[in-house]
């Protein structure tokens, strides 16, 4: 096979997976000193998945290593998935190793602390998500389309609320795990009340006592055109920022798994961790589908 | 296990111009099930799978997914899994010719010239005129309200897959247009077809035909690069003596309006044959651990 020179390392990693095809995909650029933004988001198009992104010398002294994350569409400050897996790929990589199991990444949000656990084979991953906020009073602004929203579904023990970490979402608990998976969203309510309270989308969980995790998530964004998404990083944050509020997370010592996914055909796993100062951490174990090298020129084609 | 993969870039010489496409090479022992679960993680167009061929006359056995099925026969995704078979060495063409053992049966594929220039095309498989409309039927109106139709009447056309082929009568329009979604996905489910692909004649240097796909529901989608499509377009024109140029062989523009830029080489042959093709170049090469 001819490789041409200006090839780079390239990777495209399930994140939140326990095996292939479980998580999250996610494409990764590793060199990308030379390549512009244009070409960037040109290749983030061409791939077509949710987000790939592209790894860089750090611009400070207090970062192990940048990325820059782009969807098809744009680039993105931060995002809970892609830095697990940005992380991930760096050590794997051998770009970087953790000293005492902690990094540093910089991405266009800042600096974001990372820590790594387990070894080879069984590398664990979390990231510092963002702090979560609540919106107060939206539920009381938000109540019929709310009602409208969630109508026939049976009730959790905290009340829905918006809490906002970068997105906003709508987080409500379900009377239990099973109640979750069971779910028929409709889809039509949950546009207008996201639509209405520019939230980016509407997560319902509830508790489970299955062997390998103590929460079942789901998250709907149909106004962005995305009826179900996956597994979501911010999503899990902001469940985990409401529960840490409410004084009931589930699993011990501030550590649960989120089971998220499943009725997509998927199995996405997310360990979630609130530290001793209520900081949320976001991670998962990362499944390298596809290693290779990409081929993508440095300026971009003749038409865009 | 490991297997060889390619994620390359067909009807394009230039990467990001043309239509994405995944290669799993040394497929052997996937079942229907895992490659349908690959095809739907790679969230391109379509994912190919190679086999050792079981005919003698084959070079290698292909299948052919999209995210949501397996696709008896495509264009682009046959042109670009013979690049991937030679660029991986696995099959040497044979005066020119490889064949590829697909479910659509066995198709040759034509090889010409190498590197960076060189073109594949496929043999398609014999397109049919299934009803030819006229302009004002009124399964149309909707999908075609405020655009300036061309000389051929619309036809419906099935090359494996069905498109209403729709003439426009100049490219500036055609460039122009901006797909109305539910009136095509109506008349898609309707018709049982794909959707609708409308085509204008060019007077650039390069290309005759630009050519635009538009794809009904659920999809919702405006092809970068339609080789089956086009196919069923050349056979179309072919039937009504309409080919641009004078020796069978035309090119065509596609996907300017979607952020692409696919050049399409048609040959209708002495026999009638419709082969489709062009260049592809390899963007993404390593192995796949699934």
């Amino acid at each position: 096979m001819s490789l041409q020179r200006s090839a780079r390392r390239y990777l495209q990693l399930d994140v939140f997976a326990e095996r292939p095809g479980g998580g999250n995909p996610l494409g990764v650029v590793f060199d990308a000193v030379g390549l512009d933004t244009v070409s960037m988001q040109a290749f983030a198009a061409w791939t077509n998945l949710s987000e790939t992104i592209f790894l860089l010398p750090p611009t400070t002294d207090a970062a192990d290593y940048r990325v820059r994350i782009f969807t098809p569409r744009q680039e993105l400050p931060f995002a809970g998935h892609p830095s697990v897996g940005a992380a991930w790929a760096a050590v794997e990589g051998g770009l970087v190793s953790a000293r005492e199991g902690a990094l540093v990444q910089e991405c266009a949000a800042g600096l974001l602390p990372v820590r790594v656990d387990g070894g080879a084979g069984d590398m664990r991953v979390h990231v510092r998500a963002p702090r979560a906020r609540e919106i107060t009073k939206a539920a009381l602004l938000h109540e019929a389309a709310l009602r409208t929203a969630l109508a026939k579904l049976p009730p959790g023990r905290q009340p829905p609320a918006l809490w906002n970490n970068g997105p906003a979402w709508w987080v409500v608990e379900l009377a239990d795990g099973a109640a979750v998976r069971a779910m028929q969203p409709d889809l039509a309510a949950i546009a207008a009340l996201t639509q209405a309270s520019s939230a980016v989308g509407l997560a319902v969980y509830g508790r489970t006592d299955a062997s390998d995790h103590q929460l079942v998530v789901r998250a709907y964004c149909p106004a962005d055109n995305i009826p179900e998404d996956p597994v979501t990083g911010s999503v899990n944050a902001c469940i985990a920022a409401q529960l840490a509020q409410a004084g009931t997370l589930p699993g011990r010592d501030g550590r649960y798994v989120a089971s998220q996914g499943r009725e997509l055909g998927r199995d996405g796993k997310v360990h979630v961790r609130v530290d001793a100062d209520g900081e949320v951490w976001i991670g998962g174990q990362v499944q390298c589908v596809i290693d290779g090298r990409v081929d993508w020129p440095a300026q971009p084609g003749s038409v865009r | 296990m490991k297997r060889r993969y390619m994620q390359l870039d067909v009807f394009a010489g230039h990467p990001g111009d043309g239509n994405p496409l995944a290669v799993v090479l040394d497929a052997e022992g996937l079942d229907d099930t895992t490659m349908q679960a690959i095809a739907r993680w790679t969230r391109l167009p379509e994912t190919t799978f190679v086999f050792p061929a079981t005919s003698p006359d084959a070079s290698y056995g292909l299948r052919i997914f999209s995210p949501r099925r397996e696709v008896p026969f495509a264009g682009h995704p046959s042109v670009g899994t013979a690049h991937a078979v030679l660029e991986a060495g696995i099959a040497p063409p044979r005066n020119g010719l490889l064949v590829q053992q697909g479910i659509a049966g066995l198709l040759p594929l034509r090889v010409e010239g190498d590197g960076a220039t060189r073109t594949i095309a496929v043999r398609t498989p014999t397109a049919r005129v299934m009803e030819v409309a006229s302009a004002g039927d009124p399964r149309l109106q909707d999908a075609l309200r405020g655009l300036p139709l061309g000389l051929l009447p619309p036809a419906l056309m099935d090359g494996g897959r069905r498109w209403w082929l729709v003439e426009l009568a100049n490219e500036s329009s055609l460039r122009a247009a901006s797909p109305d979604w539910n009136a095509i996905s109506r008349l898609a489910h309707d018709t049982d077809s794909m959707g609708v692909c409308v085509f204008a004649r060019s007077d650039d240097p390069v290309y005759y035909l630009a050519v635009r796909a538009w794809v009904g529901a659920p999809a919702h989608f405006e092809d970068a690069a339609s080789g089956a499509a086009n196919a069923t377009l050349a056979a179309w024109l072919a039937s009504r003596d309409a080919l641009p140029g004078d020796t069978g062989f035309y090119r065509v523009s596609q996907g300017r309006e979607v952020g692409h830029d696919a050049i399409i080489e048609l040959l209708v042959d002495d026999d009638g044959e419709v082969w489709s093709g062009g260049r592809a170049c390899t963007v993404v090469h390593g192995d796949i651990d699934w």
